[in-house]
C-alpha cells in the first residue's frame, strides 16, 4: 500500500545501513514514522564489495524500518557515495527562436540538457544537474526565469557524475530486494538538506560529512551548490591507523576511538595513560593518551586539509557566512569542531539533522544526517515536481499555488 | 683590448676523470660483470673476486682476485657466508691494492650464497676505508631459493648498508617479470644481470660524462641514501621519430618501476637523457612532461642531459630513484646534499646526524632481528608484529634495539665490523602497512596513498 506521501531514504553506509520512513503532512512538513538500522558488512569506502552480504544487511534494515514504521516499503531514495564520484560546474545556453520572447518550461529543460552536454568518459554517467543561477540576456541573479522576457537564457549548473557500473551495484542491491529506486542522490547533497536550512544555504556553508568509509562535502554559496566532492577516507581509516599504530585489533581500536578518542593535541596530562582491559575485565596494556590523540589528530587534520585544498578559496571559502558544519558518524570525535575551525579559519560546529516531527529524539545524532537528508530531499523534489506536463496540469499547479498562499 | 673567446661550446671540465672500479663478488657478481663487459662499458675498470677458481677463469674481467687461496683451495664457499667472509679477509691485501686510489667503487653481488653474502660487505668496507664512494648493487635471491638463503641475504644486506654509501637492491622476484615463466631459469637470471649491468652503465656514464646539464654522485647519493634500499630503476632506449616518448615508456616498463606507479612515492628522482648531437629541447620537454605525470607534486626531479656522439640517432632515458617514504620531511639542508660540497667528509656528517639518538621524526619500524642459529638456521627473520609493542619506541627501547642489533651482528658472520663508526638508521624493509585496506582499491590523492596511516606517512613521532 504505497502511499503517495510516504518517502523512504536508504543509506547504504560503510558502518551501518539506515532506512528512514517519513510522511509528508498536509502543511508540507515531514514527520518521521520510523527508522530502521542494521550494521553493515560487505561495504568498503562507501561501496559494495560483497554483494550478497551487503544485500542481507540492507534487507535487515528495511525489515526493521517496516516494522517500526508500520509501512510497507516499495520505493526508496538511495544515497550514493564512493571515491569515483566527481563534479564540476558548467554553463548551458539557450537562444529563443525568432518571434518568441517569453521563457517557458521547455527552455529551462533545454538549458539543463545543454549544460549536461560535455564529454564525460565512456563509463561515467551524470547523477545530478543542480541549478545554481540563471542569466537572462546576460543579466545575472535571476532566481526563476519562467515567464520572463528575454532572447537568451543561460544557466550555471553543478554537475555530479560517477562511474555507471559502480552506481548500478547499489541500485541492483535494492532491486533484488524487490524495491524500486525512486531516485539516486549523492550523500553530500542529501546531508546538506538535513543539516542546513534555507538561511544557512543563503549565507554560505560548507558541510563535511565524515562517515565510516568516505568523507563527503558540499559547498553552498548564496543558496546554490557551488562544489561537492567525495574523499574515500573516513572513520574506518582512523580505526585502522590506531590498530596499526597501537598494535591492537580493529574491534578494540574502534572501541577505543569512540570511548577515549580526542582530536585535540595537548589535552592529556603528560604521561597520562589508558589501561586497555580485555574481555574478562583484567587490565592489560597501557597506552599513552597523547599517542592515541595524536594518531587521530593526524588523520582528521589530513581529511580537513584535503577538503580545504579542494574547496576553491577565492570563489567559495571566503564567502561562507554560516561557516563549517561537520556531521556524520565520525564527527562525534571529541574536539573535532575546534580542529575544523583551525583548518578552515571559519566558525565550525558539529551538527545533527535539523529537528523533524516524529520519533526524533534518538535520531538527533550526526550519524543519521544523510539518511534523514534523503527523505528531506525526496520531499523537496516532490514539492517541486510538476505533476505532469500539459496545459491542464500547469493550470492546476498554478491554482494550487494560489491556494497555498 | 678585450679578446673574445670564440669557443662558445661547453667548457670541458677541468678536473681529471674520476677513477671508477666495478668489483663483482661471487658467482652472480662475476656474471653481472661479464654481462656489463659484453654490453660494452668504457672508462671503468672491472675486477672479479671469487672463491671458485673455475668460475674465475671463465670471467672476462681484466683483473681477478681469488679469495681465500689457502682457505677454500679454489673451491666455492659452499653457500656459507662465514666462509666467504673468512676467504675475503685472507685476501684483504689484494683487495686493498685493487681499490686503492679509486674515487668510486661499485660492488655487485648476488646475495644469499656464500661468497657474495660474506665477502661483499667486507669489500665494501675496505673500499670505504681507502676513501672511495661505495655503491653496492645487490641481487636478492628468488623466494623459491628457500628461506635460508633469503635470510642470509637479508642479514648480509643489513651489513652492506652499514658499510656503503648507497645500496641498490634488485629483487629477483620482481626481475623475473622480465622473463616469461616458461623461459629457462638461466634466462631469468640473465635478465636480472642485464638490468644490473644496465644500471652500472647508466650510473657510470652519468658520472663520467657530465653532460650539458650535469648530474653528479652527490645527486645519486641524495636519491639513494635514506631510502629503504628498494631501488626504482628504469632504462629505455629508442630510435626513430617518436624516440623520446618510446624511450620513456620503455624505461617505465622496467619491472623495477612497477610501471611507474611506484614513482608516486619517491621524493627524489634522477632522470638522465642521453642522445646524439641531435637531441632537441622539445624531446627533453616531452620526457619531462610525461614523467611529471607519474610523480607527486612534492617530488624533486633532477634532470641531466648528456650528449654522446656514440649514441647516433638513438636516445636513452634513465630513471633512478628509491622508495624512501620521506615525503613530509622538513626541507633541511642536510637532506639536500646537492647543496653542499659533495665531499665524503660531508657525507659522514650527514650520516651521523641521521643516526642521532633523537632523530627529528622517528617512525615505528618493524624491528628486524636476525638470529643465525646453528641447529635450526631457518626461521630467522622475525618481525614483531604479533607482540603488543608500544607504537613508538621510547628512547630506552631504541637503545635496546641497538643492543639487539649489535648482538645480531655478533651472531651473524663474525669478524665483520666490530666497530661501525656511524650506523645507518634501521630502515623499513617491508612495504608500509595499509592494514585492513590492504586489498581494497587504494585512495590516492596528490600522489599519496591515503590508506597508509597519516602519522606513518608524515613520520610524525607519536608518543
Amino acid at each position: 500500500m504505497a502511499r503517495d506521501n510516504i518517502f523512504v531514504g536508504l543509506e547504504i553506509g560503510t558502518t551501518k545501513v539506515c532506512v528512514v520512513v517519513a510522511e509528508a503532512r498536509h502543511d508540507n512538513t515531514l514527520k518521521i514514522l520510523g527508522v530502521g538500522n542494521a550494521p553493515s558488512r560487505g561495504i568498503r569506502k562507501g561501496e559494495i564489495v560483497d554483494f550478497e552480504t551487503a544485500k542481507r544487511c540492507v534487507h535487515d534494515a528495511i525489515a526493521d524500518a517496516e516494522e517500526r514504521s508500520d509501512v510497507e516499503i516499495s520505493e526508496v531514495y538511495l544515497g550514493i557515495s564512493g571515491g569515483h564520484i566527481r563534479s564540476f560546474n558548467n554553463r548551458g545556453i539557450v537562444l529563443l527562436e525568432e518571434g518568441r520572447e517569453e521563457i517557458d518550461e521547455q527552455d529551462l529543460e533545454d538549458v539543463r540538457t545543454n549544460a549536461r552536454e560535455v564529454s564525460l568518459p565512456m563509463e561515467d554517467c551524470v547523477l545530478h544537474t543542480i541549478i545554481q543561477h540563471y542569466f537572462v540576456d546576460g543579466q545575472g541573479g535571476v532566481l526563476n526565469p519562467l515567464g520572463l522576457f528575454g532572447k537568451k537564457l543561460e544557466a550555471d549548473f553543478h554537475i555530479v557524475y560517477g562511474i555507471r557500473t559502480r552506481i548500478q551495484n547499489a541500485i541492483r542491491c535494492v532491486k533484488e530486494l524487490e524495491l524500486e529506486t525512486a531516485d539516486v542522490v549523492i550523500n553530500s547533497f542529501a546531508t546538506a538538506q538535513a543539516v542546513l536550512d534555507k538561511n544557512y544555504k543563503q549565507l554560505g556553508a560548507l558541510v563535511i560529512d565524515i562517515g565510516g568509509g568516505t568523507t563527503d562535502f558540499v559547498v553552498y554559496v548564496e543558496g546554490a551548490v557551488k562544489q561537492s566532492g567525495v574523499i574515500a577516507i573516513g572513520g574506518d581509516h582512523i580505526t585502522n591507523d590506531l590498530s596499526i599504530g597501537l598494535k591492537i585489533p580493529s574491534a578494540r581500536a574502534e572501541k577505543l576511538k569512540i570511548e577515549e578518542g580526542d582530536v585535540t593535541l595537548g589535552n592529556a596530562f603528560p604521561g597520562e595513560t589508558i589501561v586497555l582491559r580485555d574481555e574478562t575485565g583484567f587490565a592489560g596494556r597501557e597506552i599513552e593518551r597523547e599517542t592515541l590523540n595524536q594518531i587521530i589528530h593526524c588523520r582528521v587534520r589530513e581529511i580537513f586539509d584535503i577538503v580545504e585544498r579542494q574547496v576553491d578559496a577565492d570563489q567559495n571559502l571566503n564567502y561562507l557566512g554560516a561557516g563549517v558544519f561537520v556531521t556524520g558518524g565520525s564527527s562525534q570525535l571529541r574536539g573535532i569542531e575546534h580542529l575544523a575551525g583551525d583548518v578552515f579559519g571559519l566558525p565550525s560546529r558539529v551538527t545533527a539533522p535539523l529537528p523533524l516531527a516524529g520519533v526524533t529524539s534518538a535520531f538527533e545524532n550526526p550519524q543519521f544526517s544523510t539518511a534523514i537528508g534523503l527523505v528531506r530531499y525526496a520531499h523537496l523534489v516532490h514539492l517541486d515536481r510538476p505533476v505532469a506536463r500539459g496545459i491542464l496540469s500547469r493550470t492546476m499547479k498554478r491554482l494550487s499555488g494560489i491556494f497555498r498562499t | 683590448m678585450v679578446q673574445l673567446n670564440r669557443q662558445y661550446g661547453r667548457q670541458e671540465t677541468a678536473s681529471e676523470p674520476r677513477k671508477i672500479r666495478v668489483i663483482g663478488v661471487g658467482g652472480a657478481g662475476s656474471n653481472i660483470l661479464d654481462r656489463a663487459m659484453l654490453d660494452g662499458i668504457d672508462h671503468v675498470e672491472l675486477t672479479t673476486a671469487n672463491t671458485d677458481v673455475q668460475s674465475l677463469t671463465g670471467s672476462v674481467a681484466n683483473q681477478k682476485i681469488q679469495l681465500g687461496r689457502n682457505l677454500t683451495r679454489g673451491l666455492g664457499s659452499g653457500g656459507d657466508p662465514e666462509l666467504g667472509l673468512a676467504a675475503a679477509e685472507e685476501s684483504s691485501d689484494e683487495i686493498q691494492s685493487v681499490v686503492a686510489g679509486c674515487d668510486i667503487v661499485f660492488v655487485c653481488a648476488g646475495l644469499g650464497g656464500g661468497t657474495g653474502s660474506g665477502a661483499a660487505p667486507f669489500i665494501a668496507r675496505l673500499a670505504r676505508e681507502v676513501g672511495a664512494l661505495v655503491l653496492v648493487l645487490v641481487a636478492m635471491p628468488f623466494t623459491f631459493e628457500g628461506r635460508r638463503r633469503c635470510a642470509q641475504a637479508a642479514a648480509s644486506l643489513q651489513l652492506i648498508r652499514e658499510n656503503s654509501d648507497a645500496v641498490i637492491c634488485f629483487e629477483n622476484d620482481r626481475m623475473a617479470e622480465l622473463a616469461l615463466p616458461r623461459m629457462g631459469i638461466h634466462e631469468a637470471f640473465a635478465a636480472a644481470d642485464v638490468t644490473i649491468s644496465q644500471s652500472i652503465r647508466a650510473i657510470s656514464n652519468l658520472l663520467l660524462q657530465p653532460g650539458l646539464i650535469r648530474l653528479g654522485f652527490d645527486d645519486i647519493c641524495s636519491v639513494l641514501r635514506e631510502s629503504d634500499a628498494r631501488a626504482l630503476f628504469g632504462f629505455g632506449e629508442a630510435d626513430g621519430e617518436n624516440r623520446a616518448h618510446d624511450a620513456l615508456v620503455k624505461s617505465l616498463r622496467n619491472p623495477l618501476m612497477h610501471r611507474g606507479e611506484m614513482l608516486a612515492n619517491a621524493t627524489n628522482v634522477i632522470v638522465q637523457i642521453r642522445g646524439g648531437a641531435n637531441v632537441t629541447l622539445g624531446e627533453v620537454g616531452i620526457v619531462m612532461e610525461e614523467l611529471n605525470r607519474h610523480v607527486s607534486d612534492r617530488t624533486q626531479l633532477m634532470m641531466g642531459v648528456a650528449i654522446d656522439a656514440g649514441m647516433g640517432s638513438r636516445l636513452s632515458v634513465c630513471i633512478i630513484s628509491s622508495l624512501g617514504d620521506s615525503s613530509d620531511r622538513p626541507l633541511k639542508a642536510e637532506a639536500y646534499p646537492a647543496l653542499q660540497e659533495p665531499e665524503r667528509a660531508e657525507i659522514e656528517v650527514t650520516r651521523e646526524k641521521v643516526s642521532d639518538p633523537a632523530p627529528p621524526a622517528h617512525v615505528p619500524e618493524p624491528v628486524i632481528t636476525l638470529r643465525l642459529e646453528d641447529e635450526r638456521p631457518i626461521d630467522v627473520v622475525k618481525l614483531d608484529a604479533a607482540e603488543p609493542v608500544e607504537a613508538v619506541e621510547s628512547r630506552a627501547s631504541r637503545k635496546e634495539n641497538g643492543k639487539e642489533a649489535a648482538s645480531a651482528d655478533k651472531a651473524a658472520p663474525k669478524a665483520v665490523p666490530k666497530k661501525i663508526e656511524a650506523k645507518q638508521e634501521v630502515l623499513q624493509f617491508d612495504a608500509v602497512s595499509r592494514g585492513r585496506f590492504e586489498k581494497s582499491e587504494p585512495t590516492i590523492i596528490d600522489g599519496q596513498d591515503l590508506d597508509v596511516p597519516t602519522f606513518l606517512r608524515r613520520r610524525v613521532k607519536v608518543g
